[in-house]
């Protein structure tokens, strides 16, 4: 697949829990090697997004194709083999295994390769290796969210789902994960990026999706949306 | 001291049945997410199955395998129920597994008590329990049977297994995801209802092999017998903490130890009572478990 073709194509997508509707007619694209963040207050559909194209939820209507091929109804177990992984809200890290059992995790279906990963994974995240029989629920907020970016990278993704990781975190901590995603975006991983950290998030995307209620208000790229009046007056307090 | 040691030994030995049981109980929960207290039921079943092909074929190895097939077969035949209570509901509602599990257990007790042995209480043949070689050790005040050293030895043997499957390889690593967070298992690539499968199916060998050990060391078997063990591996299972593997392991062995001490010491038909009374003292102390409840 060549530079610029979508990896992910949702279009026209719809969800609903029961009676509430999360998202109407939302249609987003990531195209290979970018970073596009979805922006949005609290309950916009940031989450319900990234859960849908994981295959967690089913939607009412809408398509998505993941690398060409549409994955409408595939399992997320099947969807995590073909290549993408969610950083999920909060870090999902689980809190009575160890820093290793967590990483193991995310090479569930791909365990051959593990050694290999966690190599790299220690390599990037030597705090990871310093504790890595130490049980997650002890890590700071910051080093779990690199766990929690360390376990996706085990699984060999092509793109990465991460749902606002700078919950919770310092200032100064969510200058360091964003630099790490940074980082993983020069070495080829896609990343669809959820957050209300929107000054910050649009710095290092290359696009972006506005989202207010389930509805998709604006996109563009990162520079045109830093520098529209609305979006100014909305999100970023100017 | 001579008679303290040989009972803490018989206490390791039915301990070890406990830790089995209680290993079983605590995964059904923890991974397929129902409260299966009828478990040891199906334990006591398999003994029964297992006693029948003996009995029938005077094959002591044929029905130890017919006894472990036996605990598999129920196991995975019963799943599609509780799977299906499973598919239908996104959070944890264990209420509905509970149900199943108790008319399973009065269905199960029911067929013993009419149809093996017309009711009777079963007797194992000496082939499998080893009682006509006599005691292996055997002092004026002790008396250590064969079948109480294997069911020590298989018993540690099949726990050590159990805790290295659950704690050094990848399906226990799911299983223990799934424990902690079945959604958040979920959401990161861990498949629910295999991964619950595979519960079922371990679950199964667990309690197939631990239904011959108990005909080994018991040497026999009633109609009651799983309600008895039902009612024990819950306590167990509450006082360690429900779920907590490594608590389960612990009281059970104290428990097993426990029990062997108050018979060698006082009257043996109030091993039961004396050992209620202790743990219902413990609950009342730790509401939530000496270790913790790990739901
Ligand atoms: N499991 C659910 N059942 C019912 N409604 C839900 C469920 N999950 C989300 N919703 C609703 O869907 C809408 C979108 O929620 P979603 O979690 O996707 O938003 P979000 O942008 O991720 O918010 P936040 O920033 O708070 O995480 C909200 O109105 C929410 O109440
Ligand atoms: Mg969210």
């Amino acid at each position: 697949m060549a530079q610029n073709d979508p990896i992910l194509k949702i279009k026209n997508l719809s969800v609903a829990y029961g009676q509430v509707k999360a998202l109407t007619d939302i249609s987003i694209e990531v195209l290979k090697g970018e970073i596009v963040v979805l922006v949005g207050a609290n309950g916009a559909g940031k989450t319900s997004i990234m859960e849908t194209v994981l295959g967690a939820n089913v939607p009412v209507s809408g398509t998505i194709e993941f690398k060409g091929k549409s994955i409408g109804g595939v399992p997320v177990d099947k969807n995590v083999r073909n290549g993408m992984y969610l950083v999920p809200e909060g870090r999902g890290v689980f809190s009575s295994m160890t820093v290793m059992d967590n990483l193991l995790l995310g090479a569930h279906h791909n365990l051959k390769n593990a050694d290999s990963k966690l190599e790299l994974v220690f390599d990037s995240f030597p705090v990871l290796g310093n504790r890595k029989s130490q049980v997650a629920g002890t890590l700071s907020g910051g080093e779990r969210q690199m766990l929690a970016i360390g376990r996706a990278l085990m699984s060999s993704p092509e793109m990465i789902l991460v749902d606002e990781p700078s919950i919770g975190l310092a200032p100064i901590i969510v200058n360091d994960i964003f630099e790490i995603l940074v980082n993983l975006n020069k070495e080829g991983y896609s990343i669809l990026l959820s957050e209300q950290n929107v000054y910050k998030a649009l710095k290092i995307a290359h696009r972006g999706y506005i989202l207010e209620t389930g509805k998709m208000t604006k996109h563009g790229t990162a520079d045109e949306l830093l520098n529209d009046p609305a979006v100014r007056e909305a999100y970023l307090g100017a | 001291m001579e008679v303290l040691i040989a009972q803490i030994f018989n206490g390791l030995s039915l301990g070890s049945i406990y830790v089995l049981l209680v290993t079983g109980f605590n995964l059904l929960l923890l991974v397929a997410m129902i409260i299966h207290f009828s478990f040891p039921v199906v334990v006591v079943f398999s003994m029964y199955v297992s006693w029948a092909v003996m009995t029938a074929t005077g094959m002591v190895p044929l029905g130890i395998l017919a006894g472990i097939l036996s605990a598999i077969a129920v196991n995975v035949v019963t799943a599609p129920m509780f799977q299906h209570i499973m598919k239908k509901r996104g959070s944890v509602d264990i209420n509905a597994t509970m149900v199943i599990s108790m008319g399973m257990g009065m269905i199960i007790t029911d067929i013993l008590s009419h149809t093996f042995n017309q009711g009777f209480p079963i007797a194992f043949p000496d082939a499998l329990t080893g009682n006509d070689k006599g005691a292996l050790i055997s002092t004026r005040l002790i008396s250590i049977s064969r079948g109480q050293v294997l069911t020590l030895i298989i018993g540690v043997i099949f726990v050590l297994f159990l805790f290295w499957l659950l704690y050094k390889t990848r399906a226990g690593r799911a299983f223990r995801a799934i424990a902690e967070d079945p959604n958040g298992a979920k959401l990161v690539g861990i498949p629910l209802l295999k991964t619950g499968l595979q519960s079922y199916a371990l679950t199964g060998i667990l309690g197939g092999v631990t239904a011959v050990l108990m005909a080994v060391l018991l040497g026999s078997a009633s109609a009651g017998l799983g309600d008895q063990l039902g009612h024990k591996v819950l306590a167990v299972s509450i006082i360690a903490g429900l779920g907590n593997l490594k608590g389960g392991l612990i009281i059970g062995l104290l428990l097993g130890v426990l029990e062997a001490v108050i018979q060698g010491y006082l009257a043996g038909s109030w091993s039961n009572a004396i050992a209620f009374i202790i743990m219902l003292i413990v609950i009342l102390a730790k509401p939530k478990g000496v270790f913790g409840s790990s739901l």
